[in-house]
């Protein structure tokens, strides 16, 4: 009987201890992050919000030589965002995206991450737009502008605050290039360069900063 | 997030355009005209209260108004007229989806039409327009004008370094390459350079495929760097200088000009040519010529001249410029713009 005991308090024991685990998996998704961005065209302004939802949140350690290990969070995300620019006298572009997000978070709180994704775009003109029918009538056509199928991919750095301080919030510089099409039979391109600060709201911060305690007591 | 979508929205439509009519000695307006699957956009810059309006028809295909509007032509033709400059379709800053089928010469002409109409009812009526075809807008100056009728809508044209006539352009390019080559060789000047050059036009005789015919615009285009005489521009510098004070949207102007270069469209332009219709002129015509103008050389011009029946005609050419005349003797091109301008609004 108490053979039995131990027995069972030793796997119930392995099964807690991690120390052996280069990769932590967390089962559930906790939760969603906004974002608010100033979203320019290099010298044009813009805007972008959105909302990301955690898919996977892996706590990994990497051993390296000379003993130097290094401990990150990598995260994907389901992001949903919506976009605009403005480019006097060209176009403001209204654009909707969907993207997947691939994201690690250091120790040190510093961010690397990718993204790539599609979706929907709707311009409109950078001045007002005529129509002349083939009686030579002239009518202003409102709100004049097209609709085009979108893809984006793009990479960026940042700091997660929530590492070090209490602050759910991270900031972040990414460069994105954004492609549209059909655009005149072919296609138009933009990199967009975007400043954004993104929020987790919870206790997003302190959950982080437990994981990084408890990865580093095994060092 | 609902009070970051509303005010999304917001800032969205205060940045819509609102219909803009400017009449004043320092004008400038952008709008669009939109037809068939593309919607061309139309900058409207300088003295509107003069009632006189100089259209640029910009070469290519493909290739921008944008580059046209230069501070000098702003300072020393603005200044007393209006520049109107019109991004053809599948060029410069004019959008759309798919509308590559609807690229053709006769399409453009409608396009010209439009544009003409929209002008008119935007600043009246009674305006003088003059029509200022360079490069390829010479094709499309000379297909228009050519149209019965349509001639009554222009005070007048003007023609820089315009091709009318590409088959008979090809064989003039060739001609001059040549002619001019076999010159420069002999006063030991760029002989290596020009070398490849005599060489293919000496085993390219005439009937030339589309293939050829690009590769003498090429050689075209390059040889100017060997005449000493031409005032050199660095094209690209001003283009990078402009980029940004002028808001040019530079992706769309380049992917326009790719997808315009590469288009089936050229096939059509390689065999099109207006010197039958031309005897049907008879408007004011100002002809310029840039002296090195390899891609549109002054025979051409020689030829739209002698083939319009107009009562007024004068051809000029200049004697430092290659086929970029507006910027390689601005001078010499808004001299002579203002002069006839004045002469017949």
């Amino acid at each position: 009987m108490i053979k039995t005991g131990i027995t069972i308090l030793m796997l119930l024991y392995c099964t807690l201890c991690r120390g052996q685990c280069d990769s932590i998996r967390e089962s559930s998704v906790h939760n969603f992050d906004l974002m608010l961005s100033y979203n320019s065209s290099l010298i044009y302004p813009g805007m972008s919000i959105g909302i990301e939802f955690p898919i996977i949140n892996d706590n990994a350690q990497v051993i390296k030589i000379k003993k130097n290990v290094r401990n990150f969070t990598k995260k994907r995300f389901i992001s949903e965002n919506l976009n605009w620019y403005h480019h006097p006298y060209f176009h403001d572009n209204l654009y909707l995206t969907t993207e997947w997000v691939m994201r690690r978070i250091r120790y040190t709180g510093f961010i690397s991450e990718f993204s790539a994704g599609a979706g929907y775009s709707r311009t409109f003109l950078g001045g007002t737009a005529y129509k002349v029918d083939d009686k030579g009538n002239i009518s202003i056509i409102r709100l004049s502008g097209y609709n085009y199928a979108l893809i984006t991919a793009g990479g960026g750095f940042g700091y997660d605050f929530s590492m070090k301080t209490q602050l759910p919030l991270s900031a972040i510089a990414k460069m994105n290039l954004i492609i549209m099409f059909p655009y005149n039979s072919t296609i138009y391109f933009r990199p967009v360069l975007e400043f954004g600060i993104r929020y987790t709201p919870g206790k997003a911060g302190n959950r982080l900063k437990r994981e990084s305690n408890t990865i580093s007591k095994y060092k | 997030m609902r009070t970051l979508f509303l005010f999304c929205i917001i800032i969205l439509l205060s940045g819509c355009q609102k219909e803009k009519i400017t009449l004043s000695g320092n004008a400038s307006d952008v709008f669009y005209v939109e037809n068939a699957g593309v919607s061309m956009r139309v900058l409207v810059q300088g003295n509107t209260a003069s009632n006189t309006f100089i259209l640029v028809i910009h070469g290519g295909p493909g290739v921008s108004s944008y580059f046209y509007d230069t501070k000098y032509i702003s300072r020393n033709l603005g200044d007393k007229y209006a520049m109107v400059y019109w991004d053809q379709r599948n060029a410069g800053a004019s959008q759309g989806t798919s509308n590559g089928s609807e690229l053709h010469l006769s399409q453009m002409v409608e396009d010209l039409k439009k544009v003409i109409q929209v002008l008119k009812f935007r600043y009246g009526q009674d305006m003088s327009l003059f029509l200022l075809g360079h490069s390829f807008g010479g094709l499309i100056a000379a297909d228009f004008i050519t149209q019965p009728g349509y001639q009554d809508m222009i005070k007048g044209l003007i023609n820089v370094d315009g091709s009318h006539n590409y088959p008979l352009n090809d064989t003039l390019t060739r001609q001059k390459l040549l002619t001019e080559g076999q010159y420069q060789v002999s006063q030991k000047k760029n002989a290596g350079a020009w070398g490849p050059i005599i060489s293919y036009c000496a085993a390219h005789e005439g009937n030339f495929t589309l293939e050829e015919s690009q590769q003498l615009d090429s050689y075209a285009t390059e040889a100017e760097n060997y005449i000493d005489s031409i005032k050199y521009v660095n094209i690209v510098k001003k283009v990078i200088e402009y980029a940004i004070t002028d808001k040019y949207p530079v992706t769309a102007i380049l992917s326009n000009l790719l997808y315009s270069e590469d288009s089936n469209f050229n096939k059509e332009l390689a065999v099109s040519q207006f010197s039958s219709k031309l005897n049907i002129v008879t408007i004011p015509v100002l002809v310029l010529w840039g002296k090195y103008d390899f891609t549109c050389p002054p025979a051409l011009g020689e030829d739209f001249y002698n083939r319009i029946n107009s009562t007024y005609k004068r051809m000029v050419i200049s004697n430092i410029s290659g086929h970029y005349m507006i910027v390689q003797d601005k001078k010499f091109f808004c001299d002579e713009v203002a002069s006839f301008v004045s002469k017949y609004r």
